[in-house]
This record gives C-alpha cells, sequence and structure tokens, in this order.
C-alpha cells in the first residue's frame, strides 16, 4: 500500500512529461492562472449576486456562465495535481515529503476541501434550487448568503495558501 | 546610484525582498494572483457575454461587474509595481516584460471601449446581440489575457524556454478551442437525436 502511494506520488509518466519538455512546467503554471481566474471569476460572480450585489441580474444567467468555472476548476485540478505528482522534476523533493511538510500545501488543500464541503452544502440544503429562480431585484435567502460568503472566503484562501506554497514552512 | 537601483535598494524594497515573514514577498505574490484572478475573471465573463454565450443575460447588470473588475486591477498594478522596483534591473531588461504591459494594455483599452459602446447607454443595455464591433473588442481582451499570463509567467525563465512555452500555449489554446468547438456540436446533435432530428428551421 506505502509503495502503491510513492509510487502514485512520484508518477513517471508526469514527471518524464515535465522532464522531457522544457516547456511543460510553465504550460502547466500559465493553465493553472488561466483556469484559477476562469474558476474565481465565474463563481466569484455568482456568489456577489447572492449576496446582493448587482441584484437585478437574474441568478439564472450567471448560473449558465458557471459550465466556464467548472472547465477552470478542473485546469486547476489537473495542473495542481500535475505540480505535485511531477515536483520532482521541479526541486528535487519527493512528492510525500513536501505533503507531509509543506504547511502552505495542506492549509489549501484544507480550504480546498472545506470549499467543496461548501458546495455540498450548498446543494444539499435546497439553496441551489432556491436561488435558482431568483429574479431582478429578488433576495438570496440568508443560509444561501452565508454559504455565498464562506465560498468566496474559501477561494480566497485557496488562492493565497496556494500561492505561498513555494515558500515552504511558515514563517508569521 | 541609478534610479533602479535606489528602487531596488531602499529600505522597503529591502524590507520586501529579504524578510522570512510571508507578509512580505509572498503576500506581495499572492496580491498580484488576486488582482489577476478578479480583472481576468470578470473581464472574461463580460467578453464570453459579448461573444454570444449566455445571449439571454441582461447587460445592465453585468455593468455592475466593471468596478469588481477595476478593483482587481488595482489590486494587480500596486503589487505589480512594487514587484518590479524590487527586481526593476532584471524585469525591464526582459522583452516578455514589454510583451506583458503591452497586452494588458491592449485588454484594458478594449475594456473600456466596450463600456463606452455598450455598458454606458443605460436604455439599450438591454439583453440580446450586441454589435459586431463589441465582439472584436470581446475577442481582443480574451487574447490579450493569455499573451499577458504567458508573457508573465515566462518572466521567471531563460528566453529559448520562454519561447517554447509560448508556442505550447499557442497549440494547446488552439486544440482546446477546437476541441470544445466538436464537443459541443457533438452533444448538440445528440441532443437533437434524442428529441427526434435536428430543428430545420435553424437553417
Amino acid at each position: 500500500m506505502e509503495a502503491f502511494f510513492t509510487y502514485i506520488l512520484r508518477w513517471p509518466i508526469v514527471e518524464n512529461y515535465f522532464t522531457a519538455n522544457v516547456w511543460a512546467w510553465p504550460l502547466n503554471e500559465i493553465a493553472h492562472f488561466i483556469g484559477l481566474s476562469l474558476l474565481i471569476g465565474t463563481v466569484g460572480m455568482y456568489d456577489l449576486r447572492l449576496l446582493g450585489f448587482a441584484k437585478d441580474m437574474p441568478v439564472a444567467c450567471l448560473r449558465q456562465l458557471l459550465p466556464w468555472g467548472v472547465f477552470g476548476f478542473i485546469l486547476v485540478t489537473v495542473t495542481g495535481l500535475m505540480f505535485t505528482t511531477g515536483i520532482y522534476y521541479n526541486i528535487a523533493v519527493e512528492p510525500g515529503e513536501v505533503l507531509i511538510s509543506d504547511g502552505f500545501l495542506q492549509l489549501k488543500l484544507i480550504f480546498y476541501f472545506l470549499a467543496g464541503i461548501n458546495l455540498f452544502a450548498f446543494y444539499r440544503t435546497g439553496m441551489s434550487r432556491a436561488v435558482g429562480d431568483l429574479g431582478p431585484g429578488e433576495d438570496a435567502p440568508p443560509l444561501a448568503k452565508t454559504l455565498a460568503g464562506a465560498s468566496l472566503f474559501f477561494w480566497i484562501a485557496v488562492m493565497y495558501f496556494g500561492r505561498l506554497i513555494p515558500f515552504g514552512q511558515l514563517h508569521l | 546610484m541609478g534610479i533602479l537601483e535606489f528602487l531596488e535598494t531602499n529600505s522597503l524594497s529591502i524590507w520586501l525582498n529579504e524578510s522570512p515573514s510571508i507578509f512580505a514577498y509572498p503576500t506581495l505574490l499572492a496580491l498580484h494572483t488576486f488582482g489577476m484572478a478578479f480583472l481576468v475573471g470578470t473581464s472574461t465573463a463580460i467578453a464570453l457575454r459579448m461573444l454570444g454565450f449566455v445571449p439571454g443575460m441582461p447587460l445592465a447588470p453585468l455593468g455592475k461587474f466593471f468596478p469588481i473588475m477595476w478593483l482587481g486591477f488595482s489590486i494587480s498594478v500596486v503589487s505589480g509595481t512594487l514587484l518590479l522596483i524590487l527586481q526593476a534591473r532584471n524585469f525591464l531588461a526582459m522583452p516578455a516584460f514589454y510583451i506583458k504591459l503591452l497586452a494588458i494594455a491592449v485588454a484594458v483599452r478594449s475594456m473600456r471601449l466596450l463600456w463606452a459602446r455598450v455598458f454606458s447607454d443605460r436604455v439599450s443595455a438591454g439583453t440580446g446581440l450586441v454589435p459586431r464591433e463589441a465582439q472584436v473588442l470581446a475577442g481582443a481582451v480574451l487574447i490579450s489575457w493569455v499573451v499577458a499570463i504567458t508573457a508573465g509567467r515566462v518572466t521567471a525563465y531563460i528566453p529559448s524556454q520562454g519561447l517554447k512555452t509560448a508556442v505550447a500555449v499557442l497549440i494547446s489554446t488552439l486544440v482546446l478551442i477546437g476541441g470544445g468547438h466538436i464537443a459541443v456540436r457533438l452533444w448538440r446533435s445528440t441532443k437533437w437525436a434524442q428529441q427526434g432530428g435536428a430543428p430545420t428551421s435553424t437553417h
């Protein structure tokens, strides 16, 4: 089991792809940034509308933009996993070691999962359906506002700690 | 002592460069990322609406997101200026850095023109298609952001690596756009097939 994790964390396919192509690592970073912008842009606008910003915008219209956010989410997740599994190419450290020693990476992953749980709660509590047909000028329920605010906070935290990952250990 | 050297060696720059605190250089980098996310993300959403995605979205409330975009822009400019000062001699010697600035200028100018042509007019800011000119501006915005992000990122690499990366970005973008186009067409045709044939009224 441990051997499997050691293998899959430092996945040779990904590491070889980075080693064989000098453009691969920067391309991965650029795709990560583009994905992040798509995700934060569309989800951020949706959350802001639920919080009461630009209230004459029907929520259904912003929801139609969310597939672009999902595309951004797929981009950041795939490229993020590639950074992790291919990290040895970049700094010659085992991915498993980075995962247990880099506090910022751990904080990022915690907020990433919190954002996921938040999204799950948004559907599970029926808030997703409740806001689906909010027309111009209509207010979202308090619970939907809370979840939208939490979503904004969690994603910003993911970005913040994500950018700190290269700086490794905490120095407050 | 030259001005560039002074910019790099004053006490603020030295603190930002050398402090082990995460609130110095790392937070400056993170702020630059936040700014980019809100600037690029919001303007991309607006550009997609211009290009015909979500045609039912009313333009007047969409215009209210312009300040969010400008807030992102301000954060990017302030954090970016500080990041430039820290390594002024390094960045100002790189062609990629000027390409980045030029791309940002094109995107920002296009967004300002879009505001003037489409959004500032409260009467016509309804739903439906926008003028051809607005679609061209929106296309310019999207292309500029890919160029700006690419040029900005490759400043961390040697020029030959940066060039190869730019080619890789170009090819990946074309493949994604082409692939996405085909995927959407296939998805639509299967949906029509389930509903009993493609609608003929659109031809």
